[in-house]
């Protein structure tokens, strides 16, 4: 096949017509922002940004907020022997928070919301263990 | 000093260009609704803002672009689940005009469906290439990019619709 017959062939081709009812459509729409003068170029993009759900962005916002605050409530100075041991771990409000943000994670990103993670059993303490042990 | 475009030079811009740029964009866009969208985005921003055409040579290199980037941001706000819906579409978007000749017709369908397998850069350099008759230079100017992309994107283009329409092609001619 020829090069240059096969690209004349395409050229060849004419591109299908413009709806005739769009003109009257675009242009009104045109005069009108016209008459109404420049106007941020990007307004429409916000919207765009928010969406699909500002409320789940606000309640993910608050999520984070409230995790921040727990954390710094429960946070100790370094210098204090308690600091020294292992992390303690995380406190139920904090468990809870966590789970919240994970349904509005999925709700944002449209997923069907996964099964439910394992849950994680809070590490025993050493002694407790050893006398489970014992009993069996 | 040139004075700003008027609504009768709204008008004229449309009946002038409409024509070249919903050609571009249906190719580049495969959707007629977001054609028509980004058609009108066009004409309201040019409405809006008229000194953008100012001193502008080429108004129909210009306004390719700004459909060429409007086209973008409409596609890049896409959600991945609205483009796997549209990907079925894709394939049904006829770009040309029916013919009465039956082997001329299905040439058209097929060609239209193999513009659509292109990646959407490929297509808007072919696009340009074949049907707007714009040189490399012009296409290189109009969608942001170097000479030689424009030139190797053509050539990428050309072969896969080559190799698309090579059964068809032999068979009518």
């Amino acid at each position: 096949m020829n090069s240059d017959e096969f690209e004349q062939r395409l050229r060849r081709q004419p591109i299908r017509t413009i709806p005739e009812e769009w003109r009257t459509q675009i242009l009104r729409s045109a005069a009108v922002s016209q008459s109404a003068g420049p106007m941020k170029e990007h307004s429409f993009s916000w919207r765009e940004l928010f969406w699909p759900s500002p409320h789940a962005w606000a309640g993910l916002a608050a999520v984070w907020a409230v995790i921040l605050v727990l954390n710094v409530a429960s946070s100790e100075s370094t210098t204090s022997p308690v600091a020294q041991l292992p992390p303690a771990p995380p406190s139920p409000q904090i468990l809870i928070a966590l789970e919240l943000q994970r349904q509005l994670r999925a709700e944002l990103m449209e997923i069907p919301e996964a099964a439910k993670p394992e849950k994680v059993e809070p590490a025993r303490p050493r002694s407790e263990a050893v006398a489970t042990n014992h009993h069996v | 000093m040139r004075r700003p475009p008027s609504f009768l030079d709204l008008a004229e811009l449309y009946d002038s260009h409409a024509q070249a740029l919903f050609g571009f964009l249906l190719n580049f866009m495969r959707d007629e609704e977001d054609t028509q969208d980004v058609l009108q985005e066009v004409f309201l921003r040019i409405g809006r803002r008229p000194e953008l055409l100012d001193g502008v040579r080429d108004r129909r290199g210009f306004l390719i672009r700004l459909s060429h980037n409007l086209a973008i941001d409409l596609m890049r706000r896409r959600t991945t689940r609205e483009k796997t819906l549209e990907r079925v579409r894709f394939e049904s978007i006829p770009l040309f005009a029916s013919s009465s000749d039956p082997d001329e017709n299905a040439f058209r369908m097929a060609l239209s469906e193999a513009m659509g397998e292109l990646p959407p850069d490929q297509r808007a350099v072919v696009h340009l290439k074949l049907w707007e008759g714009l040189t490399f230079d012009a296409i290189a100017e109009v969608l942001g990019v170097s000479l030689n992309t424009a030139a190797s994107r053509y050539r990428y283009g050309i072969d896969k619709l080559r190799h698309h329409l090579r059964p068809l092609y032999d068979e009518i001619k």
